[in-house]
């Protein structure tokens, strides 16, 4: 069994049933998890950014940074694992894009993080079947390969599904 | 009740230990914008046990000299002063550094991280200040702004889970005024007060009893608490935060009135930030997941 920790900007695919997939601390950040339902492979890109536009270097050594490099990028690593990304055979959840107590909305990074992630996947032909978004708490988010079950946890606060 | 918890912590903080001569005089030298490097090597070469770590330090694997440096002006100047200066405080204020801030439902190291992230931010936020501010003071800053949380958070055991829902009713505005409620004092209330009996310099002190509202701060030092503010919504928003209080704290909105910062240079100021934090936090030997 190996505990495959996703930081900032990484992703993580596996289709070994021991691993467990798992990324700390979301705060404006989004982890998007694609569950492949034939293969039973999990991926999990930790989005840091909307557009790589801001960085393009950054995005050459980790693409997982930015929602327009990071989905590309995570897609192409489960293909290479054998999951045709196609149809409806794969299942999408979001969790993540929080922000701080903020009346005038200035600091949205999470919100942009959101949208821009939503305008990728929905140009793929993709979206969302559950979602963890947005509020002023942090989500760590766990998934056990074998289950796909996914888990979300933050201090002060019991754990609960997604 | 809440007179005598306050009282308590009063007490309490009368019982931490100072810090070392050697901190004391490099918080101050750090703090005086016309100071120079020579200055730092003045103070570390004097304090045995300081020189040797920081060489131990330059000399590890994080920094992969061919050659072994041995001299303390070299190392200095290799390290930079940050580096220096977090290291000075990690050791001077460990027992308060390396809390588990359970009454936060934190875990060991969190706090540490935390004041790191938001010292690099303040120092990268100093750069888009409409006035001049000091990035290394900024910095500084950032490492004290949430000291207070060690010593409150024993006070506070078992209370998020009550605190966070009467936050989402609207029973308090954020974190800090239901520490208020709770203890009659907040964490930044704390660390002021923790500052002063340290004798730390103006306007550490003071910054750091301001940096939730900046606002209200002496127009002097407003510019600062509003770099120290943003430095510790930015590292709350990369995720390190201290546990269950994380975000549950307002931006205060004139910020914009003393920070020129449009949204490219947030994004780009997140990205420098995680990478400085790492580079930092590696190097001191403190590493940790990467959030």
């Amino acid at each position: 069994m190996a505990n495959l920790v996703v930081g900032v900007g990484d992703f993580a695919v596996s289709n070994d049933p021991e691993d467990i997939i798992k990324t700390f601390a979301l705060g404006s950040c989004v982890a998007i998890i694609f569950l492949h339902k034939t293969s039973r492979t999990v991926g999990m890109v930790h989005v840091a950014l909307p557009e790589s536009r801001i960085k393009p270097e950054k995005a050459v050594t980790m693409p997982g940074y930015f929602a327009d490099t990071g989905i590309p990028a995570i897609l192409k690593a489960m293909n290479a694992k054998g999951c045709v990304t196609g149809g409806n055979n794969m299942i999408i959840k979001l969790a993540g894009g929080a922000s701080v107590m903020d009346t005038n909305n200035t600091f949205n990074i999470g919100k942009r993080n959101i949208l821009s992630i939503k305008k990728i996947l929905w140009s793929l032909g993709m979206g969302p079947t559950t979602e963890d978004l947005g509020g002023t708490f942090s989500r760590t988010v766990t998934v056990p390969v074998k289950t796909g079950k996914i888990t979300l946890s933050c201090p002060g606060k019991k754990d609960w599904p997604l | 009740m809440t007179k005598s918890i306050k009282d308590d912590i009063l007490k309490a903080i009368r019982e931490v230990p100072l810090i070392s001569p050697s901190a004391s005089q490099l918080l101050e030298i750090s703090n005086d914008p016309d100071h120079g490097l020579v200055d730092l090597v003045n103070i570390v070469k004097h304090d045995a046990p300081l020189t040797a770590q920081l060489l131990r330090i330059v000399n590890s694997a994080a920094f992969s000299r061919r050659a072994e440096i041995t001299s303390i002006d070299r190392a200095l100047s290799l390290l930079g002063e940050d580096m220096v200066v977090g290291m000075v405080l990690a050791d001077a204020a460990s027992h308060l550094f390396d809390s588990s801030l359970e009454g936060y439902g934190g875990a060991k190291g969190d706090l540490w991280e935390h004041n790191l992230r938001s010292a690099v931010a303040a120092k990268k936020i100093a750069a888009y200040s409409k006035t001049r501010v000091n990035g290394d003071t900024s910095f500084t800053c950032g490492l004290l702004h949430d000291l207070g949380k060690a010593i409150i958070s024993d006070y506070l055991k078992n209370t998020p889970a009550e605190i966070i829902p009467a936050i989402a009713q609207g029973k308090f505005n954020n974190y800090s005024a239901a520490e208020q409620e709770i203890l009659g004092l907040d964490h930044a209330e704390v660390g002021l007060e923790l500052a002063r009996y340290w004798q730390l310099p103006e306007p550490l002190p003071s910054v750091i009893g301001y940096h939730h509202k900046p606002d209200q701060a002496p127009s002097e030092i407003k510019p600062l608490a509003y770099v120290v503010h943003l430095g510790d919504i930015i590292a709350m928003l990369s995720g390190g935060g201290t546990g269950s209080d994380n975000l549950f704290h307002g931006l205060v909105p004139e910020y914009v009135d003393y920070i020129d910062l449009n949204n490219d240079d947030l994004a780009l100021v997140v990205i420098e930030v995680n990478e400085e934090f790492n580079r930092i936090r590696n190097s001191l030997g403190r590493e940790g997941v990467e959030q």
